[in-house]
């Protein structure tokens, strides 16, 4: 969460308060300007959702022209008429009128038949997979995301580059190796508070103004990350407040868990506090989640309408002042489900799944071929192309972080993004 | 009594003394004029070998000086074997409720209660060091008796806590080596016991790490249970570290043990757990520990000599280690003489990155300057308040007025000073007795204000140093 000096220089330019604290501050500021100067950074955020519990994908992008669809689904077959089209043979479950317009409106990408060889059925394994990015490596101790906000943190760098915002226990995703990732429920807890009766403003101001009195052991290195992390923080906390108290710019969310989330993601990206990397979570909290094996159709419904809601809102909030440009939201699911309707009007564990891209700077619209149904692995739709070109494609051209050391290997890019 | 602060040169001595000569560095430091035992040195050692003092504790380490003090933490006066014996109980009860997040809240509060918190300290230490994960290991009872055993061998011989190490369902399941077959042995587990357990890094080959690995085939762990089968264990003559046998785990760990490393690794990650996590400590520097503790293993002796040590009381030491989200909690909390529920505690602390019972990974935590970032020091400012701000979730369950009354600190500006005497033991910075002047002749209301002060101080950089 630290500001990158670019943004400290911004915002101490922008905020009276600051000066009014010289003559302390004027030696960092002016450290600030020259290391600004130098480090023109790319601040592009990626959002990670996790759809828990293996979404079926197959309704919700809804093959609905498709026979051995209606054949294999008795109960749970969505029609033509009920879905939101995308083309002549795929619609949108019906509760998905938002995940409808943000494509469009060219915001949205479904990106086809993801997965990976030899891929698990089994939630635990399933879901280690898809968050080490190592399949079938059950000691790999790190997340894909965790090795990259490592990568993100040099030692020494005061920097947040990711943050968890869910209401479940940190996955395996981003633990790191060295990095120790916040968890934030609501953008307040990243405001430092103060005591009854001292306003937050006031108390983030005592931290900047102790932090730069000289300590008494000015050799000490820690002493020296202690001071510059806390007066990274009062900053950080100051421009997060201010977000937080201006209501123009809670965005309009429907009071649905995953959209308080999305607006807490919101709320820290336009604080600009340097976060780049944001993990959160639908499905986890209530019981089975996605994972549907007896009467899905209500259950699935709602949850995907939790789901285009909550986005949607997401989208618009961020897209009203053209920060949607710098982010991209991406859903996965650890996979997906059977073809075949089971005896209890549900479905199995499947394999491939589509992948959600929400974002600004989106080539919209489909990517890749639908699965087949009729070749299928066990009943499921088989995948084409591996879930770590997604993963590689979010790091590389996106994030602008090395793939390699994240994911092991080289894997070939996805062409996602307009210019 | 009002104090001043003191100047570095007061707390330690030149930073030359330390750094060059071993010999003196190890020898046991003797209060001198030119290095007097101050209370900020007292506050030291009983943050690095504990979690904090509360006043009386400080008074009395000050007026016993050094040698007393460290008598007195290794071998405490007060029966130990019953507060363990009722603490084993409640753990065991929990553990039985099949959750670790029970045993987490218990831990913290033995951290907070025990006549021996160095003996707290070690057990968390060697929790880091083996880094056995509850996420990993599903079964209660057995975490229980991981954490149960690395207590018992706390401060005791290290080749009877890798002995158990190696037959821990605990350890096999979280290195994903619950089925150790002749067919396919399992190198994780071999890799781990080489580089994190005993040599260290960059002290043996991946064909070592092969041989350890068929030396420990036959180990399996079977609904919880620590298994061996025979037929499953290669009994082939195996070459590790240049020694050849027809090897088993005992043997491993026994090769392991002679290996001159593996003294100096366990003496290095002390040194950073005790001594400073700024310094990285040479082989020479470590020499006369290493050596020591490679005759007999003894990590009690070898704490007590690190504790008693020249190095220890030095300015190379003095404050160079970021404090442990547990320790900065139980800082305070210890401080204040107070109890909180620590259920909720624990939950605290994983969001500052110390999920006790959850090490992030099979390394341990990264901890020093990893502890303390923009997000984590503002998380540590909100964990302050709610501890100390006489209001929910914690209550008045901690309460700085009358601690400072119960010292006999009756008015505003001597219960400020006590304030800063207790929670920043003679090192406080230049604003310090500022703020104290301000907080706590800001009138109105007594309590209040030194809730507000008490706060303002563990926000306080330095306060974020061990």
């Amino acid at each position: 969460m630290s500001l990158s000096r670019r943004e400290l220089l911004k915002s101490a330019v922008g905020t009276s308060t600051l000066f009014a604290l010289a003559p302390t501050v004027p030696a960092f500021l002016q450290r600030a300007a020259v290391a600004a100067a130098a480090t023109q950074r790319r601040d592009t955020v990626l959002v990670v959702l996790q759809l828990s519990g293996g979404n079926d994908g197959l309704n919700t992008v809804v093959p609905h022209a498709d026979d051995a669809y209606g054949r294999a689904r008795r109960t749970l077959r969505l029609t033509q008429r009920e879905v939101h089209k995308i083309n002549d043979d795929l619609g949108f479950h019906p509760q998905m009128s938002g995940f409808a317009r943000l494509l469009s409106e060219g915001r949205l990408a479904i990106v086809q038949g993801i997965g990976y060889p030899q891929s698990n059925r089994n939630h635990p394994v399933a879901m280690r997979n898809w968050h080490t990015a190592h399949p079938n490596d059950e000691n790999c101790p790190t997340g894909w995301l965790g090795r990259a906000i490592d990568q993100l943190a040099p030692p020494g760098a005061m920097t947040v580059p990711g943050v968890f915002v869910a209401p479940i226990q940190q996955t395996l995703a981003v633990r790191a190796e060295r990095a120790v990732v916040p968890t934030i429920r609501e953008a307040q807890d990243g405001v430092l508070r103060g005591p009854a009766g001292t306003a937050a403003g006031i108390h983030a101001d005592r931290l900047l103004a102790a932090a730069e009195v000289e300590r008494m052991d000015q050799k000490n290195p820690l002493l020296h990350a202690a001071r510059s992390s806390t007066r990274a923080a009062a900053i950080a906390s100051r421009r997060i407040a201010s977000v937080v108290a201006d209501a123009g710019s809670t965005g309009n969310y429907p009071p649905l868990q995953l959209a308080q989330s999305l607006r807490t993601v919101s709320q820290l990206i336009r604080a600009d506090v340097g976060i780049r990397i944001f993990f959160t979570e639908l499905g986890g909290g209530g019981i089975g989640g996605f994972d549907n094996h007896a009467n899905q159709r209500d259950n699935h419904a709602a949850l995907l309408k939790q789901l285009s809601e909550s986005v949607a809102a997401f989208a618009d909030d961020l897209g009203r002042d053209r920060q949607l440009e710098r982010v991209v939201l991406m859903t996965f699911s650890e996979f997906g489900r059977t073809l075949t309707e089971n005896g209890r009007r549900g479905t199995g564990h499947g394999d491939s799944q589509p992948v959600f891209l929400v974002g600004g700077r989106l080539r919209g619209g489909l990517v890749g071929k639908h699965p087949s149904l009729t070749r299928l692995d066990q009943d499921a739709p088989k995948f084409h192309t591996d879930f770590r070109r997604v993963y590689a494609t979010m790091l590389d051209a996106w994030l602008g972080v090395d793939s390699r050391p994240v994911l092991g290997a080289q894997y070939p890019p996805l062409d996602l993004f307009t210019a | 009594m009002p104090t001043t602060p003191l100047t570095p040169a007061q707390v330690a001595p030149p930073t030359s003394d330390s750094s060059s000569d071993p010999a003196w560095a190890w020898a046991p430091y003797q209060p001198s004029g030119k290095r007097p035992w101050t209370r900020a040195l007292a506050g030291h050692l009983l943050r690095r070998a504990g979690f904090g003092a509360t006043w009386a504790e400080l008074e009395q380490a000050v007026a016993d000086g050094p040698r007393r003090t460290v008598d007195r933490l290794v071998r405490p006066d007060a029966d130990l074997a019953d507060f363990n014996r009722s603490h084993d109980d409640y753990e065991s009860s929990a553990a039985a409720g099949g959750s670790a997040d029970a045993l987490r809240a218990w831990w913290l509060r033995r951290m907070i209660k025990s006549p021996q918190p160095l003996l707290e300290k070690m057990t968390l230490f060697w929790h880091d060091h083996f880094a056995v994960s509850a996420a990993r290991v599903p079964i209660a009872r057995l975490m229980w008796e991981h954490v149960r055993q690395l207590r018992a061998h706390a401060l005791g011989h290290f080749p009877a806590l890798m002995a158990h190490v190696l037959q821990d369902p605990a350890v096999l399941l979280a290195l994903g080596a619950a089925s150790n077959r002749k067919a396919r042995p399992n190198e994780h587990l071999a890799r781990q016991l080489l580089q994190r357990y005993t040599l260290g890094a960059g002290q043996f080959s991946d064909r070592d790490v092969r041989e350890t690995a068929r030396a420990l085939t036959g180990k399996f762990v079977l609904r919880g249970q620590l298994r061996h089968f025979e037929r499953e264990h290669d009994a082939g003559v195996k070459t590790i570290l240049g020694q050849s046998g027809a090897f088993n785990g005992r043997d491993v760990l026994h090769v392991a043990l002679e290996h001159p490393a593996t003294a100096r690794h366990i003496v290095r990650r002390l040194f950073r757990w005790f001594v400073s996590e700024t310094e990285e400590a040479g082989d020479d520097m470590l020499a006369p520990l290493a050596e020591a503790y490679a005759k007999d293993y003894d990590t009690g002796r070898l704490v007590e000599t690190i504790l008693r040590s020249n190095f220890f009381y030095s300015a190379d030491a003095y404050r160079r280690r970021v404090k442990r989200p547990v320790e900065f909690a139980l800082g305070i909390i210890r401080a204040l003489e107070g109890n909180v529920p620590t259920l909720r505690l624990a939950n605290e602390l994983a969001a500052l990155g110390e999920n006790l019972y959850y090490p992030p990974t099979t390394k341990g935590w990264a901890a020093g300057q990893h502890w303390i970032n923009p997000a984590l020091i503002i998380a540590r400012n909100n964990l302050a308040l709610a501890l100390v701000g006489g209001q929910a979730p914690y209550g008045k369950k901690l309460n700085p007025v009358q601690v400072a009354q119960s010292h006999g600190r009756q008015d505003a500006a001597a219960a400020g000073r006590f304030l800063v005497d207790l929670l920043l033991p003679g090192d406080a910075a230049s604003d310090v007795p500022r703020i104290a002047q301000q907080e706590s002749a800001g009138g109105g209301n007594l309590p209040t204000s030194l809730r507000k002060l008490t706060h303002r101080l563990t926000t306080l950089p330095e306060f974020q140093l061990a």
